[in-house]
């Protein structure tokens, strides 16, 4: 299992919190999405054999957010 | 005292928007798994699933249109929109009661809290801030006010999110989504929350609720049934609009608060002293609005009578001399209102008057200066002039 934390500049309200961690349902491979308001990012918790960072992010472009692997 | 015609209003306006963000991605989830299952039963064959995709025993649902790669590819069937009428209108009657109780209990709340006028005061003050706060985080002013929100807790979000794909009955479903709303109420709907405890009646407090989610609901009905979303650009620009309402709400909010402590530094005490003998005729039949030679005089024995109407007292300024105990009578007639409910905050009287009839409240001596009144909400309010 992978942790990664990735910065979402554009969250703007708790919808978008809902919205990124309904991610988790939707992708094979990913435990868990944490993903907080307050600090403008989300750690995705995943397993690298399934689910590449670049299907998160891409993800989450469908939903209209840009994420940011921090490193 | 809130008007509930702008607290609808406010609804009608920019509730339906911002609360459609939070809330309308349950809603669109559990009425768009509906319309799948309609869809496959219609081809009499379960569509193909990608290998990709999470399948497990909770079917996933189809997320809106657009966000159509994550999940199976949009169904080209044509789903009936007539269908989604029933579930949207039965989410929307359910969110309504579940948030006229929430009013009821936090107006309840409130009135426990209202203990004293100083009490009451620190409570406007507080939710007043907290409103300029949301204003803020919404005006994404500064990161620091991104603290002014209540997030419901992870669980919570996560329960209510899996609950709507999970969608099996067609009444339960919506009803039941619609009450789960209480637990997400987004920025508007918290500053309305604020509202409701800050009023201290459990009525009133269900009836802001309530007159609040109604206002929200043609809109919301109208652009879940469109099953349409905003978009993350067009959301931004909604939420500021909203902002700006929360804004005023705020601050009306912290001038009540310091009108009940009497303090001279709310911005309808400093309005009141910088506009001149010129009456504002529209708002007061009688009187200036700052005490002239023309502010009634108190009568032989230091007496005062004020009028006490729906919509404030007359007159608002007044004299009477110092140094000799005061007796002010109070006159009600079919009045109600905030305005029943007189407070003099610097000599720590609240009295309820009743409805019609003539309240005497014996003042003791009071040096030269200005004693400040107000209704318990510090919406409406006056002075008495010592000389």
């Amino acid at each position: 299992m992978v942790k990664k934390v990735f910065r979402v500049p554009d969250m703007h309200c708790s919808a978008c919190v809902m919205r990124l961690e309904g991610i988790e349902d939707a992708l094979v491979g990913i435990k868990r999405i944490s993903a907080s308001y307050r600090k403008q990012q989300m750690e995705v918790e995943y397993d690298a054999s399934h689910v590449t960072e670049r299907q998160i992010i891409a993800a989450a472009q469908q939903l209209g957010y840009e994420a940011i692997p921090l490193l | 005292m809130t008007n509930l015609a702008v607290v609808f209003l406010t609804g009608l306006t920019t509730g339906g928007l911002s609360c459609l963000a939070v809330q309308g991605g349950l809603l669109a989830s559990s009425v768009a798994h509906q319309a799948e299952k309609d869809a496959q039963k219609a081809l009499g064959a379960r569509t193909p699933v990608p290998n990709r995709v999470k399948n497990t025993t909770k079917q996933s649902a189809k997320k809106r249109k657009h966000a159509g790669t994550l999940q199976r590819p949009p169904a080209v069937v044509e789903r009936p929109k007539r269908q989604f009428a029933w579930p949207i209108a039965l989410f929307l009657s359910s969110k309504l009661a579940a948030y006229t109780i929430l009013g009821l209990l936090l107006g309840w709340a409130g009135s426990v809290l209202q203990l004293t006028p100083i009490t009451q005061a620190i409570l406007q003050l507080t939710i007043g801030i907290f409103m300029v706060g949301t204003a803020l985080r919404m005006f994404n002013v500064h990161p620091i006010f991104r603290s002014f929100v209540i997030e419901p807790p992870a669980f919570l979000t996560r329960y209510i999110r899996r609950t709507a794909k999970n969608s099996t009955h067609d009444i339960a479903t919506p009803l039941f989504l619609g009450a789960l709303t209480v637990l997400i109420p987004c920025g508007v709907t918290q500053a309305m929350m604020a509202l409701a405890i800050g009023s201290g009646n459990p009525v009133l407090g269900a009836a802001i609720m309530f007159a609040f989610t109604l206002g929200t609901s043609p809109v919301f009905f109208t652009l879940a049934y469109l099953t349409t979303r905003i978009g993350g650009a067009l959301e931004a620009h909604f939420l500021k609009f909203a902002a700006v309402t929360v804004l005023v709400l705020g601050i009306v909010s912290i001038d009540g608060g310091l009108n009940l402590m009497g303090s001279p530094l709310s911005l309808t005490s400093i309005t009141d002293s910088v506009t001149s003998a010129f009456a504002e005729q529209s708002q007061q039949p009688i009187g200036a609005t700052t005490p002239s030679a023309d502010s009634p005089q108190a009568a032989p024995g230091n007496t005062i009578t004020i009028n006490v109407g729906a919509r404030g007292y007359t007159p608002r300024m007044l004299r009477a001399t110092a140094g000799q105990p005061v007796k002010l009578t109070l006159l009600t007639n079919e009045t109600n209102g905030c305005t029943r409910a007189f407070v003099i905050p610097a000599l720590d009287i609240q009295r309820v008057l009743p409805p019609t009839g003539e309240t005497t409240i014996e003042l003791p001596a009071q040096a030269a200066g200005t004693l400040r009144f107000t209704c318990s909400m510090g919406m409406y309010r006056g002075q008495i002039q010592f000389e």
